[in-house]
């Protein structure tokens, strides 16, 4: 029986860091440009484990324990980050921050205007089904 | 070995379609699924995108064993890249944080496969039960109804895609020429060492000489094994060895045959071991390295206990002796880890603390 090829491995693991990496770049809301960077950590832990295998040593996975650290970190700065930029700007997007950009960089605009959101159809109109009887109030003796 | 693989000249477009034809199709899948006030068809995307994925899968592999470890394996990477892609392309920011866990989920299988089961364990804990539930709650909190500039506007999907598709499109060229580097060497020693079992099959030595050729000839075995080491200094000079102990065999000799065949054993051991040496990049050995993480990087390739499938063994007890790598090798980095746990809980209540 033959195993896998180490490259099929190293494959996947491109491809994951390379969606990642468009995601990264493509992407306005902060939350998921977050998720993106670690889906491009998850492609290099692949490469990581899958060295380790291939070399019969645990020093790759011992690395990606650290990856893993490391993101645990990255996730309650990052969301600490998010929350408070969402506190002054009430939206996820990261275009509202651009005055953070180079002096002398051109301003991006959103020239299309977004598509109306499609009217929710509207709640059907009951009659009202008769008159309230009368009751007395309850009483209780606790 | 490296240099001889980036130096050796690129051949024409034979090489070239099976990576360009695939990232073709899956950067056009991507362009198309990006969100933007005016999307196109989803279907269209869905579709290019599928044919993207198979045409990666029989081109850029070409693999025909099917075992239930390829079999997972296919169908582990192929839900991490569907998922990956669901991610970027998905307005849904909730519906892209659960693509995002069956990403996490598919890589743990993919860990599970090499022989990793406590990172797989850790993967799960850490990012699927830790990170990406916080980060749904903050979703909830921000949600708003309608379309919103973050989720359905991209920033230059032409330009990000082409980015993407460039950077995987050089890496899986570099993969691919090393697979075939590999393979081409492989098959050569397989050659060889086949030449060699047969020529010590035969019952004479004249029968062998003349399987063997001439010598001086640049078909001859001894020949060609010299000059497949020539990159292994030890190796070419045992075979040289041989070569000479092999002419140095006396005809009238009555155990000449045996001799011979001595010779062409060695010969082949070497030849097994240089087939474990392609591709693996020996370090320095004057470099210290502990044993505490299994065999360091200065023990020969050829010396590493393997199993029946030709790869190196591991300890069945993963955890255990992933902690005794840690604790060894990697105690300063734990230490280091555990502060930058501690600096990043306080940097974290520090920011996200109302001041009023």
């Amino acid at each position: 029986m033959v195993a896998l090829p180490l490259h099929h491995y190293l494959i996947v693991g491109a491809i994951l860091f390379a969606l990642g990496l468009i995601g990264f770049l493509a992407r306005r809301n902060l939350i998921i440009m977050f998720l993106c960077v670690e889906m491009m950590l998850q492609g290099v832990s692949i490469n990581l484990a899958a060295f380790a295998r291939y070399r019969g040593n645990l020093q790759g996975q011992a690395f990606i324990l650290f990856i893993v650290t490391v993101a645990a970190c990255e996730a309650a700065i990052a969301l600490a980050l998010i929350l408070m930029l969402y506190r002054r700007q009430h939206s996820l997007d990261v275009s509202k921050w651009q005055e953070l950009r180079e002096p002398g960089e051109e301003a991006t605009e959103d020239t299309e205007p977004l598509p109306p959101a499609p009217r929710e159809p509207p709640l059907p109109h009951l009659t009202p089904a008769g008159v309230e009887p009368e009751h007395q109030p309850e009483e209780s003796h606790v | 070995m490296f240099f001889c693989l980036l130096s050796a000249e690129i051949s024409p477009a034979a090489q070239w379609w099976p990576i360009v034809l695939p990232l073709l199709a899956g950067a056009a899948a991507i362009y198309l699924l990006l969100p933007r006030p005016r999307a196109y068809p989803v279907l269209w995307g869905a579709a290019l995108g599928l044919v993207a994925l198979m045409l990666a899968g029989v081109l850029l592999t070409r693999s025909s064993v099917f075992s239930p470890e390829t079999i997972l394996f296919w169908s582990f990477s192929f839900l991490a890249i569907i998922a990956g892609a669901l991610l970027v392309t998905q307005h849904n920011p909730a519906r892209a944080a659960l693509a995002f866990a069956l990403v996490v989920l598919s890589t743990c299988g993919l860990f599970l496969l090499l022989a990793a089961p406590f990172l797989m364990a850790t993967t799960i804990i850490v990012y699927a039960g830790a990170i990406i539930v916080t980060f749904l709650f903050v979703l909830m909190l921000a949600a708003h109804s309608g379309l919103s500039d973050a989720d359905d506007r991209s920033r230059e999907p032409l330009l990000t895609t082409l980015a993407g598709f460039l950077l995987l499109g050089t890496l899986l060229f570099v993969l691919q020429r090393y697979d075939q580097r590999i393979q081409e060497s492989t098959q050569e020693i397989d050659r060889l060492l086949s030449r060699a079992h047969e020529a010590a099959a035969l019952n004479s030595r004249a029968d062998m000489e003349e399987k063997i050729g001439k010598p001086g000839d640049d078909e001859e075995l001894f020949n060609q094994f010299n000059k497949l080491f020539h990159t292994w200094k030890d190796l070419h000079q045992r075979s040289e060895q041989a070569s000479i102990s092999w002419s140095n065999i006396d005809h009238n000799d009555p155990r000449a045959v045996e001799k011979s065949r001595e010779v062409l054993r060695d010969l082949v051991a070497l030849g097994e071991s240089a087939r474990y040496r392609l591709g693996w990049l020996p370090a320095a050995a004057d470099v210290p390295f502990s044993h505490m993480s299994g065999p360091p990087p200065t023990v020969a390739s050829e010396n590493i206990r393997r199993d029946e499938q030709g790869l190196p063994r591991m300890p069945a007890d993963n955890a255990a002796y992933l902690g005794r790598s840690l604790f060894s090798d990697f105690l300063l980095p734990v230490e280091l880890g555990g502060l930058l746990l501690l600096v990043a809980t306080v940097g974290a209540i520090a920011i996200a603390l109302r001041r009023s």
